[in-house]
């Protein structure tokens, strides 16, 4: 904690409620409660027995040991919240009261200083740095674990780890990575950033704010779990009838899935009502910070995706404890359906982790071009017809499945056809940049590596929508280079942007420049390595998701494999410099980089209600520029 | 008489032209443009063949040659993209204030125009090429269904099974006659698999219960892998075997080799 903290702190009195329960509960309270909450749930379950086997009761069955451990781990995510104290509240309103104001105040850990961070604290900014601290987490766990997959596929023939835990690895890699791209923007900066962008003293629902993270948090242990149920082997598509089959592991992916998507619904829906109705005086539509247009869009466009894979995960445990069958096809039911399911929210999920990314990276460039921002209406023609055209687009990923061959063509089309609002927002980009000099600090040369990479990214996509190459490359690591292309160099570019770019808001500090212009060169060109590799590998005939490989395959896997120790050497750069500067960095003054939206024009650290007066808004952020 | 001498002549439309691409930054752009597209047509036209496997299959042809000629058709819009970025590149500012305000273009409307149209040509072409493509290999397929040869393929973990119902033969390994249009009923024992003959260059998922087809005609001799392209647990990556696009008459004594008969 910085001395700022305090002087602030010190300037006006500290809210604590006498008597209240709400002071005595906080993170350790939640995972004691939590735990006990589990056991509970185990030791009911494991005694009464819910499955039979051909009209006999059978307690040993791998159905009614799915019951046992799904119920525990839904038991430990509820009481983790009972003990946190996040349904004080609701309790409150059951009996007809409501909190007092002393314990609103206290709620949002005014004056607490580092324990709010670990107490059910409904402060946006608060929630915000728990984000960025989770997804940083979640993306070094992720990370580590692609190192030890690309360790494993250094040469043909590896044995680094066993068959198990590399399938494990595959499959927790893509889903912890997938969970922390989904909330590395719009977590840490939606949370943080956009209220203050838009004039608001805080969140529409600081509650639900809380509780999106809090739910999200109760998922991380579920999942590490996997690893000590026997892992998983279904990859993080987890198709069925093999997430079926599968062990243990399995309803620990499956739980982690269903929690997830209660904090993803929350959260959007928050996002969405806050920008919605919240926007300070004056913030018109056509006002609007380009960074709050795309995470909104992107958070809207979660909110009907992500059910769809809540239902699926519910499906295959109900098939995993009641044998209900839905997706067994010697039951009546359809893989195929699963995997409609499934993709009905993958397809819009990639542009949910990639238009905040970019979103966020075009909030960058009109402040270090000094120019307006080219065409602001492209840009959310970009981004809505990205996001519209995204829900129509699910079945590419299943021209080969055999499911609906004819509609293969009409899927194509509407694939095809997002490439229009993608160019818009390389015209955007270039557009700005455009007979500017760019000041070419860190958030900037983000800009530049984000053109490259989605660049490649989305002409291999081209191909890869069309059918007939579709039927060659699907399945094979081509495909796996394309989308690290879309979301790693593409989305996570645009996040470490956005990091950079308002990290002197968020801590007070500045970045280290120097340590994260090393790990800017070592991450670009080890990921451009290790994907200009995979692609080679695709191209050869290598499939996805093999711990092993013929000789043919040996030189690229090479070069991918030494790429990614580049990016891991930079990545663990970029995690120094991030915690070193937090605390030893320059102290940042209030607009760092001259930039006009409103985050900039409260100081640090952000009072409560960040606004002593709600400011009134006269034109759009962009008016950079001599002339006109 | 009239002095015209200090009289400023409007510029035609030519001479604009000309005088927009005098400008420092307009010239260097359009050199890179050139530069950036020329490498995007040389990355296309020299990786994928060096890449790709040997061409057994029309499908196989068809595949290569999108990889190919997209990449060949996107490097003109990967060259002006990547030309302005390398120009901005260039001219950046360094130092720990931020630079003069630029000139305040808020937005030019006949280049957004330009560029929306010309990306809805770009996905037009590519839309159609692929339903063209689509449409020929339907037609193929269906007019080569009469002396088509019938491979009925199953998929177990992690063992491919290849049943050839008029052969009257079951075997590991994929052996077909060049030529001949084949059509593989692929259907699955267990989990999910996909059936990969890389050189063919064509896919289709192994599913229980149902069967899923694929067409092909291998137009060329040699060594062909099969893969399972579906993650299907534990040992997937070695749920792989070898076959071989023979003659006929090598095919017809493969055949007899392994029991069967011939037709």
């Amino acid at each position: 904690m910085s001395t700022l903290d305090k002087v602030h702190t010190s300037s006006r009195p500290v809210p604590h409620p006498k008597r209240s329960l709400i002071t005595r509960l906080h993170m350790g309270t939640g995972v004691v409660v939590g735990v006990l909450f589990a056991a509970i749930a185990y030791s009911l379950l494991k005694n009464s027995v819910l499955t039979y086997t051909d009209g006999v009761a059978d307690p040993l069955s791998p159905h009614n040991n799915n019951i046992v451990l799904l119920g525990a781990m839904f038991a430990w995510s509820i009481g983790f919240m009972v003990g946190i104290g996040a349904f004080i509240g609701p309790w409150r309103w059951l009996i007809g009261k409501d909190l007092t104001d002393e314990e609103i105040l206290y709620m949002a850990g005014d004056g607490q200083g580092t324990k709010r961070y670990f107490k059910y604290c409904t402060d946006h900014k608060v929630v915000g740095i728990q984000y960025l601290v989770g997804v940083m987490t979640l993306l070094g766990v992720g990370g580590t674990m692609a190192m030890m997959i690309r360790t494993n596929l250094a040469r043909p023939g590896g044995h680094f780890v066993t068959a198990t835990v590399y399938n494990s690895l595959v499959g927790l890699h893509g889903i912890t990575m997938i969970i922390a791209m989904i909330i590395v923007a719009t977590g840490p900066f939606g949370n943080y950033i956009m209220p203050i962008m838009i004039g608001a003293y805080d969140m529409a629902f600081p509650r639900l704010n809380a509780l999106s993270w809090w739910v999200l948090f109760t998922a991380i242990p579920v999942l590490c779990s996997a690893w000590f149920l026997g892992g998983i082997p279904t990859g993080w598509t987890a198709y069925a009838p093999l997430s079926v089959q599968a062990g243990p592991g399995m309803n620990a992916f499956l739980a982690t899935i269903i929690i997830f998507a209660v904090s993803t619904a929350v959260a959007g829906m928050n996002i969405t009502t806050t920008v919605v109705a919240m926007r300070t005086k004056g913030m018109k539509w056509n006002r609007v910070p380009i960074f709050v247009i795309g995470s909104t869009i992107s958070v809207a466009l979660a909110i009907p995706a992500f059910p769809t894979f809540m239902v699926a995960m519910i499906m295959t445990s109900l098939d995993r404890t009641f044998n209900t069958g839905f997706f067994d096809a010697n039951m009546g039911g359809s893989g195929w359906l699963y995997a409609n399911l499934f993709w009905i929210m993958g397809h819009p999920e990639v542009y949910v982790i990639l238009i905040p990314g970019v979103a966020a990276l075009m909030e960058i460039a009109p402040v270090f071009v000094r120019k307006p921002l080219f065409s602001y209406n492209a840009a959310i023609m970009g981004f809505a017809g990205i996001a519209g055209l995204s829900i129509l687009v699910w079945a590419h990923h299943m021209y080969i499945a055999g499911w609906a061959p004819s509609l293969n063509g009409a899927f194509m089309v509407t694939t095809e056809m997002i490439s229009i609002p993608t160019g818009l927002l390389f015209l955007v980009l270039i557009g700005t940049m455009w007979r500017g000099k760019p000041w070419m600090k860190l958030p900037m040369l983000s800009v530049i590596a984000f053109i490259w990479d989605f660049l490649i990214g989305g002409i291999t996509g081209i191909y890869l929508s069309d059918v007939p190459a579709d039927g060659y490359l699907h399945g094979s690591m081509f495909v796996t280079a394309h989308f690290h292309f879309t979301l790693m160099g593409a989305a996570l570019t645009g996040a470490i942007g956005g990091l950079a770019y308002w990290y002197p808001k968020m801590t007070g500090r500045m970045l280290n420049e120097r340590a994260g212009y090393i790990s800017f060169w070592f991450v670009q060109i080890g990921f451009n390595v290790v994907f200009f590799g995979m692609f080679m590998a695709g191209a050869e005939g290598q499939p996805r998701r093999v711990m092993d490989y013929a000789a043919l395959y040996k030189n690229s896997n090479l070069i991918s494999t030494m790429g990614a120790y580049s990016v891991g050497i930079g990545m663990i750069i970029l995690l120094w410099a991030v915690i070193h500067s937090w605390r030893h960095g320059k102290v940042a003054p209030m607009n760092p980089w001259g930039a006009k939206t409103l985050e900039w024009t409260v100081p640090y650290p952000v009072p409560l209600t960040n606004f002593d007066e709600l400011p009134v808004i006269t034109s759009d952020p962009y008016g950079y520029g001599k002339g006109k | 008489m009239a002095d015209h001498s200090n009289e400023v002549l409007a510029p035609t439309p030519g001479e604009r032209l000309a005088n927009f691409f005098k400008r420092k930054d307009v010239a260097r752009t359009t050199v890179l443009f050139f530069l950036w597209t020329v490498l995007f047509i040389v990355l296309g036209l020299f990786f994928y063949p060096k890449w790709m496997p040997e061409i057994m299959s029309k499908e196989m042809k068809s595949a290569e040659s999108i990889m190919i000629w997209f990449t060949v058709i996107s490097a003109p819009i990967a060259g002006i993209v990547l030309a302005i970025t390398t120009n901005a590149f260039m001219n950046m500012h360094r130092g720990d204030t931020p630079p003069e305000d630029g000139p305040a273009i808020r937005t030019h409307g006949p280049i957004v125009a330009i560029w929306t149209i010309g990306s809805l040509v770009f996905a037009l072409v590519a839309i159609a090429w692929g339903l063209i493509e689509i449409n020929s290999q339907a037609i193929a397929a269906a007019s080569d269904a009469k002396s088509a040869i019938t491979v009925e393929v199953t998929g177990s973990q992690w063992l491919w099974t290849f049943n050839y119902p008029a052969q009257g033969i079951e075997t590991h390994d994929l052996n077909l006659p060049v030529g001949v249009p084949v059509i593989f009923d692929v259907k699955s024992a267990d989990v999910n698999h996909s059936f990969w003959p890389v050189q063919l260059g064509v896919k289709v998922d192994a599913n229980a219960q149902v069967t899923t087809v694929i067409h092909t005609t291998p137009t060329k001799i040699g060594a062909i892998d099969v893969k399972c392209a579906e993650l299907c647990g534990l040992y997937h990556a070695y749920m792989e075997t070898n076959g071989a696009v023979m003659s006929q008459a090598d095919f017809n004594a493969w055949v007899v080799a392994q029991g069967g008969h011939t037709a």
